[in-house]
Parts: structure tokens; C-alpha cells; sequence
């Protein structure tokens, strides 16, 4: 325990950090609340061709579930994917700052992981209460998202957070793999522009993996990513049950055990090679 | 023809300072056509689920999609320093030695960056294009392919329109990088036939915010003649001229009212 104090600070200021760009989050609201948009009529237009009508369910998905998928992966993403890990590690290697943190007494990998945590709890309260309330609120109310019974819905949301809480420390690792890579290539922008693709792809943001055909269908639904964002809110959604719930969060949490290995092991070869410009 | 041969010394200069930053760009381009190929994946995953969209086939709505990219690649390669100007130069008070110079300062900013990522769009969306082009079945005029040009080409000068006078309210507010972001992601909607759209989206598209018009209404000229080439590419121009003067007067009134931030 006493251990894990020394990293309480970082905790601390990525929330409060995660508080100053608040005009950048309103901006980010409000292109967000249009490309969902877009993203309805699409699949309005979608069902309507379909040959069953609007109706039908494609790929085990029928309209309305679309919908409420749609919804709940904007704000799961907005929550979960707050991580500046490979912008901070861009910057210690352009600064030369890398070279303080190779000399205190904590480890790099364990202050990103202290600034994940602080960034999406400070999320989840800020935003995440208000807006998964009025989302889940509104979907259940008229009706997109049916709710058997309470407890039900309870256990599932219970699930959810833990697989929420996997989703971030996901995304968080791979970030950092990612940023590792700048050590050799310093092409910062790239490799973040990079990452956001295959994330968005792979985690079935852009739309769900069951779409894929089927071999990549049945690579991609083991690979990390699907835990980072489709099997969260597909388990929110209850569209599965609780012995596929502790399947996904297992996965999951195998992954993470791997990358965060395979990322040591990545650092650790590295720092070896690190150039630092000026310092 | 002094300001075209001052433009070319201008850029030259700042394709040398891209150069530094090569293997930056090699992967921006590489993830640039990744998530190109990802977005169509998606929806190319999704057409396979039903027969066509409200009437476009895969193949129209590839063609929707490489053509869509046309006009906003050509915005792309000459006018990436009005983000800047939005986003950061007013604010770190960057801009004085601009308003210094005896050259107009809205030339100075075109002349400042060309940014030759926007080639990785151009060839990727005339590719599709192709591609999508030779499986449709249609019968291919010279007027349409003329409004598609003129759409290409005029529908950026648009978008570069909005581009400037956003971008100038930073005179006025220090920064309007946000309300830039907002409008120019707008082109998501761009993407797709207006078709797919309800009725107040596409008067918006078309009246307001004409994306749909300089690029939904030539690609529907084309694949299925509704409109008369020319007519439409008379519109398209007359749209683009009355934005562009607009935004080049918003950009004055704005500019007479720049003060430096100092720092």
C-alpha cells in the first residue's frame, strides 16, 4: 500500500488537468453530438433498405439496438479514452525530461498508469454520472433499451464498470506502447493518428465487430480491443449474459497482463537507444 | 504575377522545413490511409447487409466517398495556416511581423504553409474514384464530368471560405480554433448521398452549409442526370464567389482589429 502512495500525486493532478480543458470538451460535445447524428441517419437509411424494413435485425442487431449501441460507445469512448500517455512520452524524449524520471524512485510505466486512473475517474464523476443518466435514462424511456428487470440491469452495470475499468488501463498500455515507439521514430503525430485508427476500428467503435466477415470476425472478437470498447457497452446493453460478461472481462484481463509484459519489455530495450534532442 | 512568383519562393521555403520531419510524414500518411481503408471497410461491411443504400450501390457510394475527398484534399494542400491562425497564432501574438509586411496578410497566410499530405488524399480519392467509376453503369457525359471538376475545385474554394472567416474571429477573440472544428467537421456529412439524409439536414447541406451541393449534386448528376451540368456548375461557381468575398471581407473588418497579445 505504502508503495502505491507515491503515486497518488499523479492521480491527482491528471484529474485537475483533465478539468482545464474544459472548453476543449464543450467543442468536443458539440462535433460529437453532429457526427452521431450523421451516424443515426445512416443507419436509419441502413434499416429502411433493408430487406425486412426498418424492422429487421441485421447481424443481431435491430434498429433501435443500433441506436442505443451508437449512443452509449460516443460516451464510453468520451469517458474511457482520455489518455495523453503518448504525448507525455514525446515530450520527455524531445524535452530530455526522461532522463529525471530514470533517476527517482518510481517507475514511468506505474505514473501513467496513476494518470489514467485519475483522468477517468475524474471523467466518470464529472461527466460520466450526468451523462450515462440522461443516455441510459432517455434509451429506457422510450423504449430502445429494454430492461427486464431491475437486479438485472444492476449486475449487468456492476459488470459494466469492471470491464469499464479494464477498457481504460487497455487503452492506457497500448498508448503507452505506442508511445515507446517514438523512441525510435519521434513521429509523434503519426503514431498517435495511427493508434486512434486502429482502436476506433478494432474495438468495434465504428461499428460492430459481429459486421466483420467472418474469419477477421473471429480473429478480431479475441483480440484486446473488442474489450476496449464493444464488449463494455455490449454487456451495458445486456446483449450478453452473465457467463459471456466474465468470458469478455476475462480476456480482457489476460490481455493486460500480456501487454503490460510485452510494454516492460519494450522499455526496457528502448532506453537503451534513446536520442534526446537538446535536454 | 509578382504575388505568384513571391507564392513560389514562399513555399519552397516551407517545403524545406517539412523535410526535417520526413519519417513523421511517411506514417501520417501511412495511418491517413489506414483509416481511409478502415471508414470504407465499415461501410462496405455494412452494404453487404442489404441490398443497396435507399438505391446507391457499393459502387455509388465508393464513388460518393472518393469524390468527397477531392474538394476537401485541394482545401487541405493550400490553406492548413488558417488552423494555426485559429488555433494559436493570434493568441501567442505570432502574427505581428505579418501585419508588418507590405503584403496583404490573408496572401501571407496561403503562402505559408503547402501542406503535400493532401497529394495522399488526392490519389486515394481519384483512385476510388476510378475503381467505383468503372463498375458503375452509366453513361459517362462530358458535362457531368465537368461539374464534377467544377465542384471539386470550387467546392474547396468554399470550404477554404469558411476556413478565413472563422478563422479571422481570432482577431476578435483570441482564438476560434473550437468554432473552426465544429463547422469543418461538418463534412462528415459530405460523405454520403444527401439522399440518406431527412429534410431539414439537406437543406442545410445545400442552402447553408453546401457541402451537399457542390458534392452530392454533381455525383448525382452523373449517376443519374437529375440536374443540368451546367446550370449546376454555374451555381456552384456563383456560391463559391459570393462565400469567398464574404470571407475575405470578414477576414478585413476582422484583421482591422487585431492587437498584439505581446508575449
Amino acid at each position: 500500500m505504502r508503495r502505491l502512495r507515491k503515486y497518488k500525486p499523479f492521480v491527482r493532478a491528471s484529474a485537475i488537468d483533465m478539468m482545464a480543458y474544459r472548453f476543449n470538451i464543450i467543442t468536443w460535445a458539440i462535433v460529437t453530438v453532429f457526427e452521431v447524428a450523421c451516424l443515426i441517419f445512416l443507419w436509419l437509411a441502413v434499416y429502411q433498405s433493408s430487406e425486412g424494413g426498418i424492422d429487421s435485425s441485421i447481424n443481431g442487431f435491430t434498429y433501435k439496438e443500433m441506436i442505443v449501441y451508437v449512443v452509449l460507445t460516443t460516451i464510453f469512448g468520451f469517458i474511457t479514452f482520455n489518455d495523453d500517455t503518448l504525448w507525455f512520452i514525446n515530450r520527455d524524449i524531445r524535452q530530455g525530461t526522461i532522463g529525471n524520471f530514470l533517476i527517482k524512485p518510481i517507475s514511468y510505466r506505474g505514473k501513467f498508469i496513476a494518470s489514467n486512473i485519475g483522468a477517468f475517474l475524474m471523467m466518470s464523476i464529472v461527466f460520466g454520472i450526468p451523462l450515462y443518466a440522461a443516455g441510459l435514462g432517455v434509451l429506457i424511456g422510450i423504449g430502445y433499451l429494454p430492461v427486464a428487470s431491475v437486479w438485472d440491469f444492476i449486475a449487468h452495470f456492476a459488470l459494466f464498470l469492471v470491464a469499464s475499468v479494464l477498457a481504460c488501463l487497455l487503452n492506457g498500455v497500448i498508448s503507452y506502447i505506442f508511445g515507446i515507439l517514438c523512441f525510435y521514430t519521434s513521429a509523434a503525430w503519426g503514431l498517435n493518428a495511427l493508434k486512434t485508427t486502429v482502436i476506433s476500428f478494432l474495438s468495434g467503435t465504428l461499428l460492430p465487430i459481429a459486421f466483420f466477415p467472418n474469419v477477421f470476425r473471429e480473429i478480431v472478437t479475441y483480440m484486446p480491443f473488442a474489450g476496449m470498447s464493444q464488449n463494455p457497452v455490449l454487456i451495458l446493453m445486456m446483449k450478453y449474459d452473465y457467463l459471456e460478461c466474465c468470458k469478455v472481462i476475462l480476456i480482457s484481463l489476460a490481455w493486460l497482463v500480456l501487454l503490460e509484459l510485452f510494454a516492460k519489455l519494450l522499455f526496457s530495450r528502448a532506453i537503451k537507444v534513446v536520442t534526446v534532442q537538446g535536454g | 504575377m509578382h504575388y505568384i512568383k513571391l507564392y513560389f519562393v514562399c513555399i519552397k521555403r516551407s517545403m524545406l522545413s517539412r523535410l526535417e520531419y520526413k519519417k513523421d510524414s511517411v506514417i501520417s500518411i501511412l495511418s491517413f490511409l489506414l483509416s481511409n481503408a478502415c471508414a470504407l471497410g465499415s461501410i462496405f461491411f455494412i452494404l453487404q447487409a442489404i441490398p443497396s443504400l435507399k438505391g446507391y450501390t457499393p459502387a455509388e457510394v465508393g464513388f460518393f466517398y472518393g469524390f468527397s475527398m477531392l474538394p476537401i484534399a485541394i482545401d487541405h494542400l493550400f490553406s492548413d495556416e488558417f488552423w494555426l491562425v485559429a488555433y494559436r497564432r493570434v493568441q501567442l501574438g505570432d502574427m505581428d511581423r505579418h501585419f508588418l509586411r507590405p503584403i496583404p496578410v490573408i496572401f501571407q497566410m496561403f503562402a505559408e504553409t503547402f501542406q503535400p499530405d493532401g497529394f495522399g488524399e488526392v490519389i486515394v480519392g481519384i483512385t476510388m474514384i476510378v475503381i467505383c467509376g468503372l463498375n458503375l453503369h452509366v453513361s459517362v457525359t462530358f458535362g457531368a464530368i465537368f461539374v464534377l471538376i467544377i465542384g471539386a475545385v470550387f467546392g474547396a474554394l468554399i470550404i477554404t471560405s469558411f476556413k478565413i472567416a472563422l478563422s479571422s474571429l481570432a482577431f476578435i477573440f483570441k482564438r476560434s480554433g473550437p468554432l473552426l472544428q465544429i463547422v469543418y467537421n461538418f463534412t462528415v456529412y459530405a460523405k454520403y448521398p444527401i439522399a440518406i439524409f431527412p429534410k431539414v439536414v439537406k437543406f442545410i447541406l445545400i442552402f447553408i452549409l453546401p457541402f451537399g451541393l457542390f458534392i452530392s449534386l454533381p455525383v448525382d448528376t452523373l449517376l443519374y442526370g437529375n440536374y443540368n451540368p451546367y446550370l449546376l456548375s454555374l451555381i456552384i461557381i456563383g456560391v463559391s464567389i459570393v462565400f469567398f468575398t464574404l470571407a475575405t471581407l470578414i477576414w478585413t473588418l476582422c484583421a482591422r482589429r487585431y492587437e498584439s497579445t505581446g508575449s
